[in-house]
This record gives structure tokens, sequence and C-alpha cells, in this order.
């Protein structure tokens, strides 16, 4: 969390242009930002490129201009120390919560056996055990998204990207799973320093964040960048919250 | 309350009900008037049908007499099977004791391959004289394109009703809404979206009978039975028959004008009006929606494929990357004649009710025994007692099973291929570039134009060799081929590339890639589109067999196809004994694969669909 030191990722003068038939749209204006040790939030108004920029920042997405610099490389395609997150759960209809895990790692060099027991872990640890063999299919949207972050988690990633996690989910739901992701990414444990998370919510973003990174309407661009320097854990409820909401959603509109 | 109440019965009201039902008739009546008016026109302005056009039936002025006979035809035709599929739709749909039977009967009717039924109308029909009253030629070729259009229309019927929300039939309950206003107001707006899709999909089935049905003989020579009909379809055979090839495409490029005039006329708006109708589900997720075309681009895609394989012949100037994407779309149809086909409550039918409804078709092929037999004055036991010293049932068996192993080679060769092709077209830009336009050029070439190549490269070198009975196998699993491997394909590929965004970036992200994405992602993906191109294939493969096996004179193999046709030259009553006996038995084996292959395979396709 200490700023002083080298910056994770370096997003630099990232621009995404979509050429169309007689004019072109662009969706990213020139962003540039660093990613230290710390929860990061993207918010900005929907349909802004808030999901663009961060499969860009994965190498999913091709930027127009720019680059993205991860411990100073550059980033061109997915990279095994990033984790991704996504709003769908995106999770393989015909795999078992075990093999959804077991796919992210298995492309890495590690032995069957140990790769049973990563996954195993990481189940445990998001609150799905007894279910290592049921299908996406059987589970409640809650407990898809913890399939999702255990995949994630079982990387043992530096970064992890969060595309909109909670709103697929029900109120309810999506407070428990915010406190736990918080929970999970302070834990001395795991290796995870950095979590970039986008989202629209920003009641959301502030609760979780050390920082947020609001963008404006498209073409996107940074209109401020504003730090929450608040005790954790944080109480949802806590009216300085609020206060810190508003003035970040007056920037937006 | 006070205030909700009113409008949320005008909401009902308004929002699905009357309208549609005007409108509805009002397109349908408008368009049968069109036609009429047409006609009235060309008539008066050629005078009718000159003598001219009865002696020189390839003079290009007689088309437009031609064009409006041939729509005349298919418009009374598909009359009859929107009113078949209405009444026995919703039958279906609101009884449930009714759907017991009448559900099952739907689907075996719908197993009966098209071009086995040809020779039992024929049969009850036309009867035996070789110069049959055109009034009967007409009707018979007016039931022959009704067995191709009615039963799509009649399973989007009862997928339509079925579709109804509970809470829209509670709200229709709540405010009184019975009988014939429920009907009006509730179940015809809900069934009209499928209707259209369905009705697209049985013109496509019209459309491919004529130019088989408007000129067509039965029999051998003493006792040929000749249909002779005015039309389109039969200026194109005529053309064909006299190897003119400048007016064989002239019919053509008509017939395609048409079929797109139709197209931009009737089925655009309505698909377009369609999509109002339909019931709102939960908001689909983002990354499926960008996938998502609109109902216009669906309505001609679909038409594309299935109405007229002609069409995408005539579009050489589009670019590439449109065919690929044209392709793509295929996914919708995929998705409908899914439903059509396989209507969930058919797998829940009590035994009572399976007992009874084949015990009525078994009844109907009975009943068309006696009548063809009885219209030929003929005793049915001679005609019975005669296939029972011609031809045994182990026979029957023996040649069933031999026209099932070249079906199941065909489907091998045709699987393998497609499933490499697919996912290669699938996955790289330049070979779908490549590939795709031989592919879409192969596939507008109808089967049976493949025939004298057949014969010159694989019968005739062979005719006095040993190895004649092999190259004539070959020959016969090669045309099966042709009719199976395109729908195969063309679901193949609309899967591979029907992949979910997020799915894609998720294995992106996790680097899963090259052969382990193809074996993890890409067939397990593609498993249900197997399934489903299967089935049509194996439907395109019977069509298929009843030609193939018989390729000329004297020139065939053992099979129910060449069965068939060879029945059709012999003794009338054995004939008409041995053609019911074989579609019978055709019947009988599709329906057998569909429960023991197909639905047992589909129950597990579930898994591996992705979410909506």
């Amino acid at each position: 969390m200490s700023q002083t030191s080298e910056p994770i990722l370096q997003i630099k003068d990232i621009a995404k242009i979509y050429p169309g038939e007689g004019k072109s749209t662009t969706v990213l204006d020139h962003i540039s930002f660093d990613v230290y040790k710390e929860f990061l939030c993207i918010v900005g108004p929907s349909g802004c490129g808030k999901s663009t920029l961060l499969r860009i920042i994965d190498g999913l997405d091709k930027p127009t201009s720019g680059q993205v610099l991860f411990h100073g490389q550059a980033i061109t395609s997915p990279s095994p120390k990033v984790g991704v997150i996504f709003q769908t759960f995106a999770l393989i209809p015909w795999k078992t919560v075990l093999g959804n895990v077991l796919m992210a790692i298995s492309s890495a060099s590690i032995q069957k056996e140990e790769q049973l027991k990563i996954a195993q872990k990481y189940i445990q640890d998001v609150g799905l055990e007894g279910f290592e063999s049921s299908y996406p299919k059987e589970l409640s949207g809650g407990m898809k998204q913890r399939v999702g972050i255990a995949r994630a988690l079982a990387l043992q990633p530096e970064v992890l990207l969060m595309d909109e996690p909670f709103s697929s989910l029900d109120a309810l739901t999506a407070e428990n799973l915010r406190r736990e992701v918080v929970d999970i990414w302070r834990d001395p444990a795991y290796p995870t320093g950095s979590v970039i998370m986008v989202t629209h919510n920003v009641q959301e973003a502030v609760e979780m964040a050390d920082r947020v990174i609001v963008l404006s309407a498209r073409p996107a661009k940074i209109v401020d960048d504003v730090k929450i320097d608040l005790e954790r854990p944080r109480s949802p409820r806590d009216p300085v919250l609020y206060d810190l909401a508003d003035r970040i959603i007056s920037k937006i509109s | 309350m006070h205030v909700s109440r009113p409008s949320l019965r005008k909401r009902v009201a308004s929002s699905s009900a009357g309208r549609t039902v005007s409108f509805f008739t009002k397109i349908f009546l408008s368009g049968i008037a069109a036609v009429a008016i047409v006609a009235l026109i060309i008539e008066l302005l050629t005078g009718g049908l000159s003598p001219n056009c009865k002696s020189n039936p390839l003079d290009p002025l007689c088309i437009p007499g031609y064009a409006v006979r041939t729509l005349t035809r298919m418009t009374i035709a598909y009359a009859f099977a929107l009113g078949f599929a209405l009444t026995y739709g919703i039958a279906t749909a609101m009884s449930h004791r009714a759907s017991h039977v009448l559900l099952p009967l739907l689907d075996i009717f719908q197993s009966v391959p098209v071009l086995g039924v040809v020779p039992v109308v024929f049969l009850i029909i036309l009867g035996t004289g070789s110069n049959p009253p055109v009034f009967n030629q007409e009707v018979a070729s007016i039931i022959l394109i009704f067995t191709a259009m009615a039963w799509a229309p009649t399973f989007g019927v009862i997928a339509g009703i079925n579709a109804i929300p509970t809470d829209i039939k509670e709200a229709a309950h709540a405010y009184g809404m019975h009988g014939a206003r429920y009907l009006r107001q509730i179940v015809l707006p809900a069934v009209f979206p499928e209707l259209v899709w369905s009705s697209i999909l049985a013109w496509g089935g019209g459309w491919y009978l004529i130019p088989v049905e408007e000129h067509l003989s039965f029999g051998q020579p003493p006792n040929q039975t000749q249909v002779d009909l005015p039309g389109i379809g039969r200026f194109i055979a005529l053309a064909a028959l006299k190897a003119d090839l400048g007016l064989a495409l002239f019919g053509l490029i008509v017939l395609v004008g048409i079929i797109l005039a139709i197209d931009r006329l009737i089925w655009k708006p309505l698909g377009v009006r369609a999509e109002k109708y339909k019931y709102e589900t939960v908001a689909a997720p983002r990354t499926t929606a960008t996938r998502q075309s609109s109902v216009v681009a669906g309505v001609r895609r679909y038409e594309d494929r299935l109405v007229s394989p002609v069409l995408t012949f005539f579009k050489s100037e589009r670019s590439y990357a449109a065919r690929v994407l044209e392709i793509t779309r295929l996914k919708r149809i995929r998705h409908i004649t899914e439903r059509l086909r396989f209507p969930e409550r058919i797998g829940r039918i009590p035994l009572w009710g399976r007992i009874l409804s084949y015990a009525i078709f078994v009844g109907l092929v009975i009943l068309g025994l006696i009548v063809t037999i009885m219209s030929r004055s003929q005793s049915i036991e001679s005609g019975i007692s005669l296939l029972a010293t011609d031809v045994t049932a182990f026979e029957l068996i023996a040649i069933t099973l031999l026209s099932l192993s070249r079906l199941v080679i065909a489907y091998v060769i045709a699987l393998s291929w497609t499933l490499g092709a697919g996912i290669l077209i699938a996955r790289s830009q330049r070979l779908s570039r490549l590939l795709v336009p031989i592919f879409d050029i192969g596939q507008s070439i109808p089967a049976t134009a493949l025939f004298p190549l057949v014969v010159i490269l694989l019968v005739d070198p062979f005719k006095n060799s040993p190895y004649l009975g092999f190259t004539l196998n070959l020959a016969s699993v090669l045309l099966i081929l042709t009719g199976m491997q395109w729908y195969l394909l063309f679901n193949i590929v609309g899967a591979v590339n029907g992949v979910p965004n997020d799915i894609l970036e998720a294995t992106a992200a996790y680097r899963v890639r090259g052969r382990r994405f193809v074996k993890e992602i890409l067939i397990p993906a593609s498993f249900p589109a197997i399934l489903i191109g299967s089935i049509q294939a194996w439907g395109g493969g019977w069509n298929a067999l009843i030609v193939s096996e018989s390729i000329g004179a004297n020139v065939s193999v053992p099979g129910l196809g060449s069965f068939l046709v060879q029945a059709s030259s012999r003794e009338p009553a054995l004939g008409a004994v041995e053609i019911y006996a074989s579609l019978l038995v055709m019947t009988a084996t599709v329906l057998i694969i569909n429960r023991l292959v197909w639905r047992r395979l589909l129950r597990k396709a579930d898994r591996y669909k992705f979410e909506a």
C-alpha cells in the first residue's frame, strides 16, 4: 500500500479507437495510471469503456496505442500471474466446480496431484467444500461467482482483475461476497497484491477500494483519482462512504 | 388497487391481443388476395395458358402463367397446413389428455421421409391410369406440398402455447378470459412468432419439392403414371431434361426471384412484427447480447439456408467475411428446429398414449392400403399373400439393415470430415475465406445433379467387371453423403462460432489454448449442434437413400430405397402392399433410431448448452 515503491502495473497512455465506416469511435482517450499494492476501483458511467480497459490490462484486447507494463514488461497476452473474475462468471457448463478451477492451473507446469491439491484448497477457501463435483447449472449465482473467485485464486496471481463481479448477484449475496473478497485480499497468506475492480456501483467502489479512478463518459478520460484512507474493516453503511460516493457521482454526471 | 386494475387489464389486452389477430388475418387475407389479383392480371394479359404453352412448354413467355400456378399451389397447400397446424396444435396444447395421443402421433408423422410418401400419394390419388385427370394431379401435388409443410407450423403452435408464461395465464384467468376470448387474446398472439418462423421452414420444405412434384413419372412404361402440371418446377425439369442450360438457369432465376419477393414482402415484415409478441424473459447478459443479430437478418439468413440453397450461389458479390457471419447465424435455426422437433413433453407421454398413437398410425397405413387396393379392384388377401410369397419378412429386415449400414457409413464419413472442417473454419479466418465459398457452392448442388457424374465415374466403367457391386455401393454411399454432410457442417460451424464471448475470454485469460482448447471447449460446445445436425442429416440421408440405391434402370443395390422404387413397377396389388410395407419399415426404423440414439443423447446434451 505504500506508493513509494515500484508500481506493479503501469498503464501508459492507452487509447482504444474502433474504426467504423466513415467515422471511428474513440472509447478510451489516452489513459495513464500506475497500480501499486492496493485495491483499485475503476468507476464510470455504463458503456464508457471500463471493461475494455480491464481487458487491455489483461492482454485479452489490444490497445490502439499505448501499453501496459507488468513489472516493467509489456503485456501482450494473458499472464499466468494475473487472475480474472467475470461479471457473467464465465464457467464452462460441462465442467464440474473442480474442473472449472483446474482449468486455470492445468496449463502451468505443475504435477497433476499438486494441481488437484491447489484446486481443492481454494474451493474450500471460498466455502464450496462438498460441491467439487457439482455442475455450474446446479449452483446459485453467488456460488457460481465463488467458483469464479476460486478459479482466479488458484493461479495464485499477483494481480486480480474483476469485471463487475457482483452486479449479477442479488444485494445480500453481493454484500457478503464483497466482504469476503476484501478479507481474502487482506489475508497475508494470499500472494495477491493488487486488485483492479471495474464497477458502475460507486457505493461498492468506495466501500472496497483504497483508491478510486473515475472515468468520464465515452470517450473515457480520467476525471478524478480519489484516495480512500478509511480504516478496515469498513461498514457499508458508514456515513463517510455516502459522502465520498456523492462526491464521485457528481463528477460522473 | 382501484387504479391499477383497469390499467393492468388494458395492458394485458392491448399489448398482446386484438391487434395481432386482426393483423394476422389481414396479412394472410391480403396475401391471398394479392396472389389472386396478380394471377388474374397475368391471366388476363396472357390470355391464360395459351395453347402455345401446351405444345411448346419451354416458351419463356409462359413463365408468368407457370409462376402463378406454382405459387397458387403453394398458397393453397400452405393454407391447409396453417389450418391443420392451428387446429391440431391448439387441440394438442389445450387438452392435456388429447395431447397424450396427438403429440406422439405428430412425432410419427414427421418421421416419415417426405419422398417416401410420394408413391403412396400417387397410388391413392392417381390410380393406375396412364393419363390421370388434371384435377387429380393438382390434388396430388398439393397434398405432397402439404406433407412437406404441415409439421413445422404444428410444432410451432404447440411450442408457442407452451411458452405462455404462467403469470400471463393467471392474469388472464383472474380477469375472466375464457374460451374464444382467451384463444383470441392470449393464444393466437403467443403462437404468432413461432408460426412465422416455422412458416418460413414450411415454405422452404415446399420449395424443395417444387422442382420434383410438377413433373414426375411413376412406374415402368406399361403401367406408367405421369404427373405433368404447368409450373416453374416443370419448366426447370423439362429444360434440364433437354440439357438446355440457358432455359434451366432462366427458370431458376425466376424461381429465386419469386422466393426473394415473398421473403421481402411477407416474411421480413412479419418477422419484425413477430419479435414484438415475444414474452420477455430475463434480460440477456451483455456478452451474449453483442452476438445477437436483428430479426430481419435472422429471417433472411434462415431463408437463405433452407428455402433456397441456390440463393447463396448468386450472392458471389458478398464479402467472404459476411458469408462466414451468415453461417454463424445458423445458430438461430438450430435452436428453432430443436424446439420444434423435441417438445419437452414428448418424453413424458404415458404408455397408453404412445400405444394408441402407434395404433392410429398403423391403422391409417392399413386404411390407405385398403383404399388403394380397392380402387384397383384387387383383393387385399391376394396382395398380402403375394407379399408373403414374394418377399419374406426376413428379406425386409435384411434390406433395411443393408440400407442402414449405408447410412451409417455415410454418416461416419460425414461426421469426421465436417467436425475437422468446422473447427478449422471457425478457428482460422484465412481458411474460412478459402473453404466457405467452396462449401457454399457444394451445398447448393442438389444430390440428383451428381447422378450423371457418378454413373460416368463409378458405374459405366465397371459394367462388366466383378467390382460393379462395390462401385455401386460406393456410389450409393457417396450420394447419401451429399444429402447428409451439409447439415452437420453448418450446425458445427454455427456452434463453434456460437461459443459465448465470456467463455472465450475466460479460456484466453487462463491460457487454455491449442489442442486443449479444441478438446475441452470446442468439441463439447458443438455436442448439442452435432446432435441436431445429425438428426437433420439422417432425415436428409433417408430422403437421399430412396433415390441413391436405384441409380438407373437395372443398376441398383439391394436396400429399402431400391425396393420402394421397384415396388412401383410391380403387379399393382403386390406393388401397393410392398410400398406400404416399406414405408412402415422405414418410419419404424427412423422412430427407433430417434428413440434409442438421438433422444437419449439429447437429454445428455443439456449440460453442454450455454446458459442464456
